[in-house]
């Protein structure tokens, strides 16, 4: 079963909102409701700095289901809606899901909404849709900073792929939308110790954040 | 958190009905009670269905119901197989009820109705416990709405045994009564001082800005939510509401109606019973709605 999951290098992250809004858009997320949240951490002063300008460090936080290990959204499910599909994502039956909310409650992170139309608890679902065909959520497709990667877990984060330019201008559609980079061979270098999880109460998140030496990761 | 009505009357309604039938089971087991049985039967059974119902406006698709069985260790699941096997209780005590010789059930319908009532609380109590929400995260919990029951349930039985002018139980049911106030004191301070200890489950962004939300002010947990219980914001509902009115009115009024009991003036037992029963139930939902003013997520951002 793979493990999928997605790494945001904090450091390229420009806070554009692209994958707020991208989401909202191939997702269809009602108004009000946010499947990502792009949060804007600090500014804090830096450490042995003058605690003014400019000795101040910040950086953007796409805030998304982190599509745990141990999931408390699913154990808390009285009718078995959100669950762990095969590919090791987290997601919600519409069908089965009888509004109680307690999945939203479970949720360390208040990234589960209920859709006032459809009456079910909605969130982040990887893009299931275009994940299962060899895409890439779209959040990491219109990354504009290209600081969002996917990947499987299994085969390593160096792994995880992003879209890249393809090598010959002019080419075709499926070339330009199928042509992927490594994290690896694109970012800056990093260490294990830069990458990051969100606060972990127990459910173990699988989402990454990539934040270097220099600035202060908060949890 | 914003307050969720239906599940703050479920939680209350359901502690009321376990203390009813757990009080009346207590009796049969002691051999009183024997004339207000049907009437505790009834009272219990009716504050299950009114806290039934008001469960089912927390549902967005209570059609769905019966997909509530999908997921058999869910918290919710077992909240749900709790009233159906609570009602089978109520259903076997009333028949074993009727077909004794003496009117009176057996006393193992007593022993029945105890596990019943206080297994219901607890099962209720547990569903709410989520790594997510730290002030919730505790045994406390639970063990708060197993003594609530209680305290509810010895408070109702007295007015019930009253009314039905059953002699035996009130000085018996004032003196646990007052015996659960007391603990439900204790309870509730120390809940409230563990709550107030909760500040270091929470996420420390210190500074950050929601976009999305421009005019909002960053959240402090603190100020927000687990602080405001003994002292802040809070603090009136807390100490008049919870304390005061909710638990040291009632448990005092229990004992002086068991006082007025072993003295023979039965005639104050419904007026210091009733009034000790409707603070009680006033406390109770003055409690259960700071549960959800002082919850806050892990990563409360937003």
């Amino acid at each position: 079963m793979p493990r999928y999951a997605i790494i945001t290098d904090l450091n390229r992250c420009t806070g554009c909102l692209a994958c707020t809004v991208a989401c909202k858009a191939i997702n269809g997320v009602p108004v009000g409701n946010f499947w990502i949240k792009t949060l804007r951490v600090g500014p804090h002063p830096i450490e042995g700095g003058s605690g003014t300008y400019p000795d101040v460090e910040m950086y953007f936080l796409p805030v998304q289901c982190q599509h745990c290990e141990n999931p408390e959204c699913v154990k808390v499910c009285p009718t078995e809606a959100s669950h762990v599909a095969e590919d090791g994502t987290v997601q919600v039956d519409r069908a089965k899901c009888i509004g109680c909310r307690f999945c939203a409650l479970a949720c360390p992170y208040g990234v589960r909404y209920l859709n006032e139309e459809s009456r079910v608890v909605e969130k982040c679902t990887l893009c299931e849709q275009r994940i299962q065909q060899g895409e890439l959520p779209q959040c990491v497709s219109q990354c504009g900073a290209r600081a969002r990667f996917f990947g499987d877990l299994d085969e390593g984060v160096d792994n995880f792929v992003a879209p890249a330019h393809p090598d010959s201008p002019g080419c075709q559609y499926d070339e330009m939308t199928k042509t992927r980079v490594k994290l690896k061979d694109y970012v800056e270098p990093y260490t294990e110790a830069d990458i990051h999880h969100l606060t972990n109460p127990g459910n173990d998140p699988k989402l990454m954040y990539l934040l270097r030496e220099g600035r202060k990761w908060r949890e | 958190m914003e307050l969720e009505w239906p599940l703050i009357l479920f939680t209350f309604f359901v502690c009321l009905a376990s203390g009813i039938l757990l009080g009346q089971g207590l009796m049969t087991v002691l051999g009183k009670g024997k004339k207000m049985q049907l009437a505790s039967l009834v009272s219990s059974l009716v504050a299950l269905a009114i806290g039934g119902i008001a469960v089912f406006f927390h549902l967005q698709h209570w059609e769905r119901i019966f997909n509530g069985f999908g997921h058999i260790t869910s918290g919710i699941t077992l909240e749900f197989i709790g009233c159906v096997v609570f009602f089978v209780v109520l259903v076997v005590y009333f028949l074993m009820m009727r077909r004794a010789e003496d009117g009176m059930a057996p006393k193992w319908c007593g022993v029945l109705a105890i596990i019943m009532g206080i297994a219901m609380p607890a099962v209720t109590g547990d569903s709410y416990l989520m790594q997510s929400l730290p002030t919730w995260n505790t045994f406390l919990l639970p063990l708060y709405y197993v003594v609530n029951a209680v305290f509810f349930g010895m408070l109702a039985i007295m007015v019930i045994a009253v009314v039905t002018k059953t002699d035996d139980v009130v000085e018996r049911a004032g003196l646990i009564g007052a015996i659960a106030g007391v603990a439900s004191l204790v309870l509730v301070l120390a809940y409230a001082l563990y709550i107030g200890a909760q500040g270091a489950q929470y996420s420390d962004i210190t500074y950050y800005f929601d976009p999305t939300l421009p005019d909002s002010h960053m959240i402090d947990v603190q100020g927000d939510a687990i602080g405001t219980l003994l002292a802040g914001a809070n603090a009136p509902l807390f100490w008049i509401g919870a304390v005061i009115v909710g638990i040291i009115v009632p448990a005092a009024l229990a004992y002086l109606a068991k006082q007025a009991a072993a003295k023979g003036t039965n005639q104050q037992v419904l007026p210091l019973a009733g009034a000790g029963l409707v603070c009680a139930l006033v406390g109770g939902i003055c409690w259960r709605m700071l549960l959800y003013m002082a919850a806050m997520h892990v990563f409360a951002l937003y």
